[in-house]
């Protein structure tokens, strides 16, 4: 039953995802699309997080090293290279994932507390750096640039500047990127991860690399870092170091905690909720961060295991089973692995 | 051949090894045996890598284990089943079974694999961490078996296990052993061990104090009284 009704919401939400900038302005709300794309864009870098500390139990908190980087690569390849968005994208993700690289072989080898240090302690180095090379990064100013076209051929031109283009494109990518983690997860190197995270000694015995799967989870959460970051870039046409300092990554981190860490759709649930919440919020009430951080700790006291923790037990009450028994086939219908 | 010469090891500043030496030859069963606390877990996982060595030397087939990383040696056809099972509770059984295989499973091991183990084919869809601490521990020894081993180290299989799936485990171990694999097997149940074992080492403080067949063993109660504390 819960797989069923599982295959259903998740049918329900892809509709609703695909009806949003048709259905917004008849709501005089045409302003939330936008709000909408920056949600999806922003789950990307949820993700990236969720991908470490829900799949191999690395907390990172920085993870907005890889979003600069993708920042960075787009921009610079458009203002520089005349790279279009698609070669801008492309060169993003590759800038995020070459440094994920030469981040992931130091600081995989390290975990816990230790490994979170050294994720913010790249992020501070890269952020100084990139606030420093101010004629390359515009530092805290930032570069501008103009967005190219998304197509452009046989008499057809779309253009980000378009709202509605803009949402369908950072949508199909979104879900393109959702559907392959999808698969990664669900196959063998997908259990390797969770392998890994539930216990590294047993994994090793058992003939599992633990370093080499730990630094794939890394180079593949910096890749989906770093479409997050050139996607973001794409959508305020502007690229700047600020985006690269750890409070950034401390939200996503947030984000992904209040979704349900260890799910695949929970960071973008946890996303969601929170920059709506902050959306309504901080127009009547500027100190609005205080509401997000009870909302954060509610979340945390209540509801452990996120809002698709919440989801899942839902389901598991109403099919008459124990919330508590792990239920393998459930799980894999609600997509976490 | 597994040989052990002259282990060394600590836990922090405590010497937990003090130069344990055996051998385990191919189709033989060994049984490690001593009080609790002399460092039998601590023989297997210095073996594996896992606790840090301070001198002697591990090989395996000839091998040199000292810089052998410890997933590599269930390649090298070193199988480990350790205390507690070591399963992964929220995978399924199916999942638990293939992990450490790269690519997908051969159908003649799954097929022998689920005729051995009958109970574990009949849930390798349920999460492991729903098996009974049996099945469990039916589940690891399958799961060692998969990587197609030449010696498995099993440490205290029986421990904290039905006394009526006790037997069958032990006849698990026993066949096994009969199918040519080498067996190193930690043990506290003394029956158990001397029933399985082709060759017996008695330890204490880290160090092997004793070597004897099961036939000598039992013919010299005061000597597993005085390293085991039990009559025979």
């Amino acid at each position: 039953m819960s797989a069923a009704v599982n295959r259903a919401a998740l049918l329900v939400l892809a509709a609703a995802l695909l009806a949003v900038p048709q259905f917004l302005p008849l709501l005089n709300a045409g302003f939330w699309t936008n709000v909408v794309t920056e949600i999806l864009i922003w789950s990307l870098l949820a993700t990236s997080v969720n991908l470490l500390f829900g799949y191999v139990g690395l907390l990172s908190f920085g993870q907005a090293l890889y979003f600069g980087f993708g920042m960075y690569g787009a921009a610079l390849a458009v203002t520089h290279w005349n790279a279009g968005f698609w070669g801008g994208t492309l060169a993003g993700i590759v800038a995020a994932t070459l440094m994920a690289v030469v981040a992931g072989v130091l600081a995989v080898r390290l975990t816990w507390h230790y490994f979170a240090i050294i994720t913010v302690v790249f992020s501070l180095i890269f952020y100084f750096a990139a606030m420093s090379a101010k004629p390359i990064t515009g530092g805290d100013d930032g570069l501008s640039f103009s967005a190219p076209p998304v197509f452009d051929a046989f008499g057809l031109k779309l253009t980000l500047a378009d709202t509605v283009t803009q949402y369908y494109v950072v949508l199909g990518l979104t879900a393109l990127c959702y559907g392959l983690l999808w698969l990664i997860l669900r196959s063998p190197l997908g259990l390797r991860f969770e392998a890994v995270r539930e216990n590294d000694r047993r994994a090793r015995l058992i003939g599992i690399n633990v370093y080499l799967c730990r630094l794939t989870a890394f180079i593949l959460a910096g890749a989906v870092a770093g479409l997050a970051g050139a996607l973001f870039a794409f959508f305020g046409r502007y690229a700047s170091a600020s985006y690269m300092f750890y409070h950034v990554s401390g939200e996503a981190t947030v984000w992904a905690i209040v979704g349900g860490v260890g799910t695949l759709l929970g960071p973008l649930f946890g996303t969601a909720l929170l920059i709506v919440f902050r959306e309504l919020v901080s127009t009547v009430w500027e100190n609005y961060l205080f509401a997000v951080g009870a909302l954060t700790v509610l979340v945390v006291m209540f509801a452990p295991r996120g809002l698709a923790g919440l989801w899942s037990d839902g389901l598991a009450k109403l099919s008459g089973r124990s919330a508590s028994q792990p239920d393998p086939q459930a799980g894999a219908a609600e997509a976490p692995r | 051949m597994l040989i052990v010469e002259d282990l060394k090891a600590d836990i922090g500043r405590v010497p937990v090894l003090r130069g344990v030496s055996l051998k385990v030859a191919p189709g033989e069963t060994v049984a490690l045996l001593g009080r609790n606390g002399v460092g039998k877990t601590s023989t297997l996982r210095a073996i594996l890598g896992l606790l840090r060595r301070n001198g002697g030397k591990v090989s395996y087939n000839g091998q040199d284990l000292t810089r052998i990383a410890p997933y590599r040696l269930a390649k090298l056809g070193l199988g480990y089943v350790p205390q507690g099972r070591g399963i992964f509770p929220l995978l399924t059984v199916e999942e638990n079974l293939f992990l450490g295989l790269e690519g997908p499973p051969p159908a003649d091991i799954v097929e022998a694999l689920y005729a051995r183990f009958p109970r574990i084919a009949e849930r390798r869809r349920q999460a492991a961490g729903t098996l009974s601490g049996g099945e469990q521990q039916m589940l690891a020894i399958a799961r060692c078996l998969v990587m197609q081993p030449t010696t498995i180290m099993l440490d205290e299989p029986t421990e904290g296990i039905m006394p009526k799936l006790v037997a069958q485990i032990r006849a698990e171990i026993g066949a096994v052993a009969k199918s040519g694999i080498a067996v190193l097997l930690v043990e506290q149940n003394l029956r158990t061990a001397l029933k399985l074992a082709t060759n017996v080492y008695l330890m204490e403080r880290g160090q092997v104090v004793h070597e004897a067949t099961p036939e000598a063993l039992k013919a010299n109660p005061d000597i597993v009284h005085r390293y085991l504390g039990v009559s025979l």
